[in-house]
């Protein structure tokens, strides 16, 4: 927090929340590492601990608590705030990111659980100066409008097409099926996604 | 979330111990439990983490004709399951991939789904104290805003069952296994939930610590089949508002053995024997199925606000039968 007022940034919500985060880490008494029993299971005590997380094919290094969600972690904690949060309670699919593969709600999953995982999210989805497909073809069709659920659409879009590589709108349909969009977009996305599946196909030959 | 410290069992007797102690709260993928604490509902001050037993409880294999279905596996896994392809099993694969949403059903467990919190909004709410919930003195939904509630089986407090496999599982007459501290017990699906669902009694009827390790699908005789259907407001998302499994076995084009299980509409999921027992040595017609979704719902007491319900669980229990015999 004082190093963003230092750089002249403004007093951001985000920037609050994060100097709120590090200075509940900071009062809470940090384990290195979760307790091993010799006669018991491994526990992680209340409050924060050191734990990695594999975010994008990088090993990152963190503290968070017992509580936090792998969503907190990622946009609070690892920058990344490509996953958005909506509802916060599985019910917009804002959060979606990809974990061992998979399509899963990470405002409903304790980083705890994340640990020892693959987790990819959408700043992870292409190659710097080389756009993912689906990305362009986002931008192309204008499948957005204020842009909130983009990035979880095209994680759940991304999952369609890793599964299907020329799939039917219904099939398109099916995979979104968990992403809410409160502008209604929804045909344009239908459309990106084919445009994508497209554009790849292309790449292949 | 209040804090909470996290356990990570390496056995599953280590897991039912730490689960038995007084403040403990199992988790499987925990998209019930983190949503319930979110809302602080559930205080638990320590949370025994299942996922690290993943290895031994995740499985969907078939042993003999049955199947067994481990604990952790997932709804995803139990729509796309080969084991599960006869036509025998559709109603669990049905049942599972239509639940929730694709991000939900690649988490969520088949126990986690069985053993889920009703969805009572008064409930799951923190400013709110209902009998159920052990922190008030009557059901709240009983004379409010009832319309996901119960219209048939209750007593003194008007929840409904919310899970998608459970009709399914009964249909099917599974098992469950369950260990507790170190003894393995497989009882009928039916013992897991009370018989009397009081606003007091719990949800379901395992121990302090005991923990569900399977589900166990019977083997199926030729022509045997099975179907789910429900009532959604919503395509996606959304909880049934009704829901009927439906397993028969054909013989020359003759119904020789028939079940049908209700979801939504009672607190527990609940079994219609009489109306299963029309269908047996009938021909199937849409003359029959009307006279047996009726009998379904005979005994309906719907309240203020879900007159809907019997009309619209009729409609899904003859729909059901056709599914299931077509
Ligand atoms: C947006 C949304 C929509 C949904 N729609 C539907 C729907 O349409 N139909 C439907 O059926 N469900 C629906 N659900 C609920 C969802 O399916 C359940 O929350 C999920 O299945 C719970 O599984 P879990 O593994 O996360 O369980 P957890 O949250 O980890 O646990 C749930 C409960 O079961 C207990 N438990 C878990 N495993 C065991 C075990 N092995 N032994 C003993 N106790 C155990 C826990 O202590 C806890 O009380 C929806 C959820 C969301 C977020
Ligand atoms: S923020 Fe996770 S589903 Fe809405
Ligand atoms: S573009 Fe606004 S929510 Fe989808």
């Amino acid at each position: 927090m004082t190093k963003d007022l230092h750089d002249g940034g403004a007093f951001s919500r985000r920037s609050f929340l994060k100097g709120a985060s590090a200075a509940a880490v900071g009062s809470a008494a940090l384990h290195a590492n979760a307790d091993a029993h010799q006669d018991g299971p491994k526990s992680y005590a209340q409050g924060a601990h050191a734990i990695a997380l594999t975010v994008n094919g990088k090993e990152h290094r963190l503290q968070v608590e017992t509580r936090t969600t792998l969503l907190d972690a990622l946009r609070d904690t690892l920058d990344l705030t490509g996953a958005k949060k909506g509802c916060d309670r599985g019910a917009c699919g804002g959060c979606t990111v990809h974990v061992d593969g998979l399509p899963v709600n990470a405002c409903l999953m304790l980083a705890l659980d994340a640990q020892a995982t693959q987790i990819t999210t959408v700043e992870g989805i292409g190659r710097p100066g080389h756009d993912h497909p689906l990305v362009l073809e986002f931008a192309r069709c204008d499948a957005m409008q204020c842009g909130v659920c983009t990035p979880g659409m095209v994680m759940s879009s991304l999952h369609c097409l890793q599964t299907n590589a020329n799939p039917d709108r219904a099939s398109v349909q099916r995979a979104i099926s968990g992403n809410i969009c409160r502008c209604g977009t929804y045909g344009r996305i239908c459309e990106a996604v084919a445009g994508a599946a497209k554009r790849m196909q292309g790449e292949k030959r | 979330m209040r804090p909470f410290s996290y356990i990570v069992p390496r056995t599953l007797s280590e897991a039912s111990i730490a689960a038995k102690k007084p403040g403990a709260l199992l988790k499987a993928a925990g998209i019930d439990v983190v949503d319930r604490m979110k809302e602080r509902k559930h205080d638990a001050t320590e949370l025994v983490s299942l996922l690290p037993l993943k290895d031994r409880l995740a499985t969907i294999a078939s042993d003999g004709l049955g199947v067994r279905i481990g604990a952790l596996a997932t709804l995803a896994q139990i729509a796309d399951s080969k084991d599960l392809a006869n036509a025998a099993f559709a109603a669990l694969r049905e049942s599972a991939g239509i639940a929730a949403t694709p991000q939900v059903r690649n988490r969520a467990t088949a126990a986690g789904n069985v053993l889920q919190l009703a969805r009572c909004w008064y409930l799951r709410s923190s400013d709110l104290q209902c009998l159920h919930g052990r922190d008030g003195t009557s059901c709240l939904a009983m004379v409010g805003d009832n319309r996901y509630h119960s219209v048939l089986g209750y007593l003194d407090c008007v929840r409904v069952h919310p899970s998608n496999l459970a009709p399914a599982l009964l249909a099917l007459g599974c098992d469950y296994s369950t260990e507790l501290a170190g003894k393995t017990t497989r009882r009928p699906l039916r013992d897991l939930f009370p018989t009397e669902p009081k606003a007091e009694a719990d949800e379901h009827t395992l121990l302090p610590g005991e923990i569900l390790t399977a589900f166990h699908v019977p083997p199926q005789p030729m022509g045997a089949r099975s179907a789910y259907r429900e009532s959604r407001e919503k395509l996606s998302f959304d909880w049934a508002t009704t829901a009927a499994a439906a397993r028969v076995v054909i013989e020359g084009g003759v119904i020789k053995e028939a079940s049908l299980v209700l979801g939504a509409v009672a607190p527990v999921p609940l079994d219609r024997p009489d109306a299963a027992k029309m269908l047996v040595g009938e021909k199937p017609s849409d003359e029959l199925f009307v006279r047996a979704a009726q009998r379904a719902f005979v005994d309906a007491r719907p309240l203020s606000h879900n007159g809907y319900k019997p009309q619209v669980g009729m409609a899904v229990v003859r729909e059901v039968l056709h599914a299931v015999t077509r």
